[in-house]
This record gives C-alpha cells, sequence and structure tokens, in this order.
C-alpha cells in the first residue's frame, strides 16, 4: 500500500480537504511552503520528494499551526481510507 | 565632439546617479515593508488588547467576534466579513458588507462557509435553517462581480467547532500569507481565552449545580426565552419526570396546566422585578408554597441585567397537616374542657334552685363527687396539657436523686397495678438482670409517672390473661443492644432494622412488654407526637386519658438524656422502652 501513488492521492485530498475548510488560498500557500510537495492550482499534489511520511507530517503541522488541533480531526475520515499509511502524531 | 573626460565624467555621474536612485528604491521599499510589518503588528496587539479586555466580562463568541470584524478595515481589504454560528436549532450567518455586492456573491459565501463548517465537523449542514443578518453597504443587483478571494477561520471553542469567520472579496489573488496568518493568529488566541475561562465558569456551574441538585425545593431555572436552564432533581420528582433527562418549558407547563401558569408568572415577575408568590398549589397529593424571581446580573458591567427568572417549589405539605393538626387540637381540647365544667356548671344551677335546703343530703352525696370529677377530670387535662406543653418548648424540669433503687420502683408500680391486673387475669413478669446498678441517678417521681403510663397501657390493650413483661438489662457503650437484650433473655419486639442509636452511651435499657392488640406499623412513628395522641384520643371517646401521657414520658426520659422508643407486631403485641444512662 505505501507506494508513491498512494501517498500522492493522500496529500491531494488532505489538500482539498483543508482548501474547503480554509479556502483554496491559504490552503495552497501553506502546501506550497512544504518542501518536496509540488501542488498544482487546483490542491493536486503532482510529485514528492523526499520522505512521504515526513511530508505529510510537515504538511499537516502547517495546518494545525494555521488553525489547531481542529483541523487534524477533521482529517481522520481521509487517513482512515489510507490503513496502509500511518496516521500522522 | 566632447572630450574624453567630459564623457567619462558624465558616465560616472550617470552611473552614480543610478546607484542612487536604486540604493534610494530599495531603501524606500525596505522602509514601506517595516511599515507594513509595524502597522500588522500594531494591530494584532491593540485586537488582542481588546479581546483581552472584553474577554474578561463576556464569553459571548458573538461579541468577540464582532470584536475581530469590526477592527478588520483598518487592516485588510474586504467586500464581505462574515461568521457562521452553529446555535441547537439554527445556523446564524452574520455578513458585514463594506462594498456592494449582489445576492450571488452572498449565495456563494454561505455556500462556501456551510462546505468548510460541514467538512470540519463530518456532518452536512446544508439543509439546517439559516438566519441570516446583513448589515453595512446595502446588496446591489447592478454588480455581477463573483468571490475571487476569501478565506475561512474556523472558530473554535474549548475543542468544539462553534462556527467559521471568512473574509471574501471580489478581487483576485488579494490575500497575503501574512495578513491572513495574523488573522488566523488572533482568532485562535481568543477561542484559547474563552475556552480557558469557559471551562472555570464550567467548573463554578458544576459546583453551583451540584448545591442546587441537593436541595429539597424544587427550583426550575430559565433564561429570557424560557429555555431550561437548571431543573434540579426535587422538581423532576414533584412534577413526576424522574426518568427526564433535560426538561423544557413545555413539560413542566404541560404537568402543571390548570394549577400553575409558569410562563405567565415568569413573565410577570420579569417585567415587574420583583418576587411573586404563589402560597399554595397542589401538585399531585402534596402542597407547594411557589416563589418566581426575576434572576438580574451582578456582574459589574451587566449589573441589573435580566438574564432569566427562577421558579421555587417548596413543598408546605407537612406545615399544612400540622396547621390542621393544630387547629382540631384547639377544638378538642376546648372541647374536653367544655363537658366537665358544662356538669359543674349545670349542679350549680341546681343547688342554686334548692333555696330551702331540702336536697341538702342529695347534693352532698350525689352533687359533689359529680362536681368533684369533673374538676379532677379537668385538672388532669389541665396538668396534662402544661406539662406536653413544658417537653415540646425543653422546659420539663427534673429533679434527679442519686440513690435511685429502679428494682423497688418497678416492685412498687407493679403492686400499685395489681387490682387492674387481677381484674383482667394478667401475668406479669419482673426480670432485672443481674449486672443492672443497684441505684443510680433519677427522678424518681417522674419516673413514676413513666412507668405508670407503659404499665397502665400494657393493661388496657392486653386481652383478659394475657401476658406483661417488664425487663431491664445493662448496655455497654458500643455494643449492640439488641445482641445485649437477646443474651439477656429479653423477648421484646425490636429488632436490628428498628436501628436503635449506635451512639447510645452506657444506659439501664427498661422495656415494657405485652401480648395485646399491637400497634399499626404507620401509627408507630406518630405515638410520640403530641397533637396525634390527643386528637386519636378524643376521637375514640377515651375519657382515661388524654393521650398525652406518652408526649410526657418521652420528654421525661430525654431529661435524664435517655431515648424512648415502641415496637410492634400487629395482633401479636407491642414493646415500649426507654433508657437511662447510668
Amino acid at each position: 500500500m505505501e507506494n508513491k501513488e498512494q501517498y500522492l492521492k493522500l496529500l491531494t485530498e488532505i489538500i482539498k480537504k483543508q482548501a474547503v475548510i480554509l479556502g483554496p488560498d491559504i490552503a495552497l500557500l501553506k502546501a506550497r511552503s512544504i518542501s518536496g510537495l509540488k501542488v498544482s492550482d487546483d490542491c493536486a499534489v503532482t510529485d514528492i520528494a523526499g520522505d512521504p511520511k515526513e511530508v505529510i507530517q510537515q504538511l499537516v503541522n502547517a495546518y494545525v499551526e494555521l488553525s489547531g488541533q481542529i483541523v487534524k480531526s477533521a482529517l481522520s475520515s481521509i487517513f482512515e481510507k489510507y490503513p496502509g499509511i500511518n496516521k500522522v502524531e | 565632439m566632447p572630450s574624453l573626460t567630459i564623457i567619462f565624467s558624465a558616465s560616472l555621474a550617470l552611473i552614480a546617479g543610478l546607484a542612487f536612485y536604486v540604493r534610494s528604491r530599495f531603501l524606500l521599499e525596505k522602509m514601506s515593508g517595516k511599515e507594513k510589518e509595524t502597522g500588522r503588528k500594531m494591530y494584532e496587539l491593540a485586537i488582542l488588547k481588546e479581546l483581552g479586555d472584553r474577554i474578561g466580562y463576556s464569553l459571548d463568541v458573538h461579541e468577540i467576534i464582532d470584536i475581530i470584524t469590526g477592527s478588520l478595515r483598518q487592516f485588510i481589504e474586504y467586500s464581505a466579513v462574515s461568521y457562521m454560528l452553529i446555535q441547537p436549532e439554527k445556523v446564524i450567518f452574520k455578513v458585514q458588507l463594506e462594498k456592494s455586492v449582489n445576492r450571488g456573491f452572498l449565495n456563494e459565501i454561505r455556500e462556501r462557509m456551510l462546505g468548510s463548517l460541514s467538512a470540519l465537523l463530518d456532518k452536512e449542514l446544508s439543509k439546517s435553517v439559516i438566519e441570516e443578518v446583513l448589515s453595512g453597504v446595502i446588496l446591489s443587483e447592478d454588480t455581477n462581480e463573483p468571490v475571487r478571494s476569501f478565506f475561512n477561520i474556523p472558530l473554535v471553542i474549548g475543542e468544539k467547532v462553534v462556527g467559521v469567520l471568512t473574509v471574501s472579496d471580489t478581487k483576485p489573488g488579494l490575500y497575503k500569507e501574512e495578513e491572513m496568518t495574523i488573522l488566523y493568529k488572533i482568532t485562535q488566541q481568543a477561542s484559547k481565552a474563552v475556552s480557558k475561562l469557559q471551562e472555570v465558569v464550567r467548573m463554578e456551574q458544576r459546583k453551583l449545580n451540584s448545591m442546587v441538585e441537593s436541595m429539597a425545593d424544587g427550583i426550575v431555572m430559565t433564561d429570557n426565552d424560557y429555555r431550561v436552564l437548571v431543573a434540579n432533581p426535587a422538581v423532576k420528582t414533584l412534577l413526576g419526570l424522574v426518568s427526564a433527562r433535560e426538561l423544557s418549558i413545555f413539560d413542566i407547563i404541560e404537568h402543571v396546566a390548570g394549577k400553575f401558569d409558569i410562563r405567565s408568572k415568569l413573565e410577570e415577575s420579569i417585567k415587574l422585578g420583583k418576587v411573586l408568590e404563589v402560597p399554595e398549589v397542589i401538585l399531585g397529593e402534596r402542597f407547594f408554597q411557589i416563589f418566581i424571581s426575576p434572576v438580574k446580573s451582578t456582574a459589574a458591567m451587566t449589573s441589573g441585567e435580566t438574564l432569566g427568572g427562577v421558579v421555587i417549589f417548596h413543598d408546605i405539605t407537612r406545615e399544612k397537616e400540622l396547621d390542621t393538626l393544630r387547629e382540631d387540637f384547639t377544638s378538642m381540647m376546648v372541647h374536653e374542657l367544655r363537658s366537665p365544667l358544662d356538669g359543674i356548671n349545670k349542679i350549680a344551677e341546681l343547688i342554686m334552685s334548692d333555696r330551702t335546703h331540702k336536697h341538702a343530703e342529695k347534693v352532698v352525696h350525689e352533687y359533689v363527687p359529680i362536681i368533684h370529677k369533673s374538676s379532677s377530670d379537668m385538672l388532669r387535662l389541665v396538668s396534662n396539657l402544661l406539662d406536653a406543653a413544658k417537653v415540646e418548648s425543653g422546659k420539663y424540669q427534673i429533679f434527679k436523686e442519686p440513690i435511685g433503687d429502679i428494682r423497688k420502683l418497678v416492685a412498687e408500680r407493679v403492686k400499685f397495678f395489681d387490682p387492674s391486673v387481677k381484674a383482667k387475669q394478667l401475668v406479669v413478669k419482673i426480670e432485672i438482670s443481674a449486672d443492672a446498678p443497684g441505684s443510680m441517678s433519677f427522678d424518681e417521681n417522674a419516673l413514676v409517672g413513666v412507668f405508670n403510663n407503659f404499665i397502665f397501657n400494657a393493661i388496657k390493650f392486653t386481652r383478659d390473661g394475657g401476658k406483661i413483661a417488664i425487663q431491664a438489662f445493662l448496655h455497654q457503650r458500643g455494643k449492640d443492644v439488641i445482641d445485649e437484650a437477646r443474651r439477656n433473655g429479653v423477648s421484646w419486639f425490636l429488632k436490628e432494622a428498628d436501628q436503635v442509636s449506635k451512639d447510645l452511651p452506657s444506659s439501664l435499657v427498661v422495656a415494657i412488654t405485652d401480648n395485646g392488640v399491637g400497634i399499626k406499623r404507620e401509627n408507630l412513628p406518630l405515638l410520640f407526637n403530641k397533637f396525634r395522641q390527643f386528637q386519636s384520643a378524643a376521637m375514640s371517646g377515651d375519657k382515661k386519658g388524654t393521650g398525652l401521657g406518652l408526649v410526657i414520658a418521652k420528654g421525661i426520659i430525654e431529661a435524664h438524656g435517655g431515648l424512648v422508643g415502641a415496637a410492634s407486631e400487629e395482633g401479636k403485641g407491642s414493646t415500649f422502652y426507654f433508657t437511662l444512662p447510668i
């Protein structure tokens, strides 16, 4: 399960959900501030460089820093769809 | 042709000018960036201070969000700033329009905010009832600009999503990361402060709730919209709604319908700003005195503001019963005194009519004994009433003698009642344990009264040929009285369930047990009640007593520091006992 495609999908879902919650502008700005993450204007992740788990953690941290722990709770349902990928702390 | 020197000088001047221009632009830009940064910092500090001040006296999320939205204009450009707050029965959608936009713009914002909330809560909110509040400039259908820039800030209090705040504009790419980040930061700080204070308030509320919950009076508190904020277990019990988790005003209205108009009374109390009283309302089988009061704020900033109303249901059933008993007691006492007085009066009239003294002998032998009997009855009644009154007021005085002999006292009392015992062919047994002290300190005359009363009752309520036992044993502090009685061979009607005081000091326990008619379980607690005893004696037409003997006996024993009690099985007999501390 833990292949790059899965990570791309998961990261895309995270950013798209945050785009709904926070708005696409800020969701994209925060996603693009993560090194190793390439994101298109429609919030799709096109490439990841480095450890994907680390990238996920950094992305979630960026959203949590912005608007609190509640955004992490809102991502639970996405992580449930990818049981092969460990949930972030 | 200009010389090379001139060209060189001009070139140098041009380069220097260019360098100066570039440097100046760089410095200007740097200064402008610093100014902006300072401006942002100043805004952040000002808004946080205002929020801090406001949160000090209000935890209303509306007010706090209004402060943030009201100050945004000086910091960020927008067409609309809006917030949505989730309420139990609706979603409030409040919009402050800074620029004129059309309905389409507003609808788009609304959908995006609902989408944000739904995503946060993982719950579809699109079908919720939305209450829209618009302020600022008016909507205009002449403009046709859609939402091109926006961002949402989740509003979270105590780890719970309560709403979302949105800043939007018709221009594309308007919002920079720094501006947005500051607003997220401010909102988060406000949210944390409110969450912390709400937790403190909740803790205080829990303490208050525990107090209200333990109160015997039924208490209902409502807000200004008659929503029930507090309903303690006592009120649920009196309304017959013990299993209800939460009560609504409609539940209460339904259960007190036709007896008490709770809503109108609350309305009246709040409107008049004063406490109202409904003196007597019957709910179920009980009487209640009901107080209705407005609840006003005492907080400095909102002092006097009406927060809602409170209704207190005070159970007066017992007071009502006692009032009735007192009234009956007075009328019966008057009746009891009137009968012998009437007799004396009639005889006096007869004697006075015998002017020739023809019937002098009849007067002496027949009428005077009647007068004596009637006046003795009256005197006994008045004495008993006086003694009972002294007992009731705690002024009954005893005069203890240090060398009282309980064995001698019991033997004398049994001898005193010998004629009655023989007349009913009763068997009277005296059993006093060997460890009972030979001399004790007590008021002998007073104890004679107690024995007389207990033995008289035992004879009276025991059938011919029955048995009466007068038993006494020593109780040691900390030991079980029932167990001690068993070991001393005392057969009585007391059981473990009767729970004789565990703190009983070392005492002599005296019990008078008969195998007579017994007493109904429900009547046992009434035996030592002045009003009940007098009432039942008068109603049964008992001419041999006022029924106050037990009440007086209780007063005498309690004045000795002992206790009095009774146990019985209907049809099998009764035990009356008292204790005397040694």
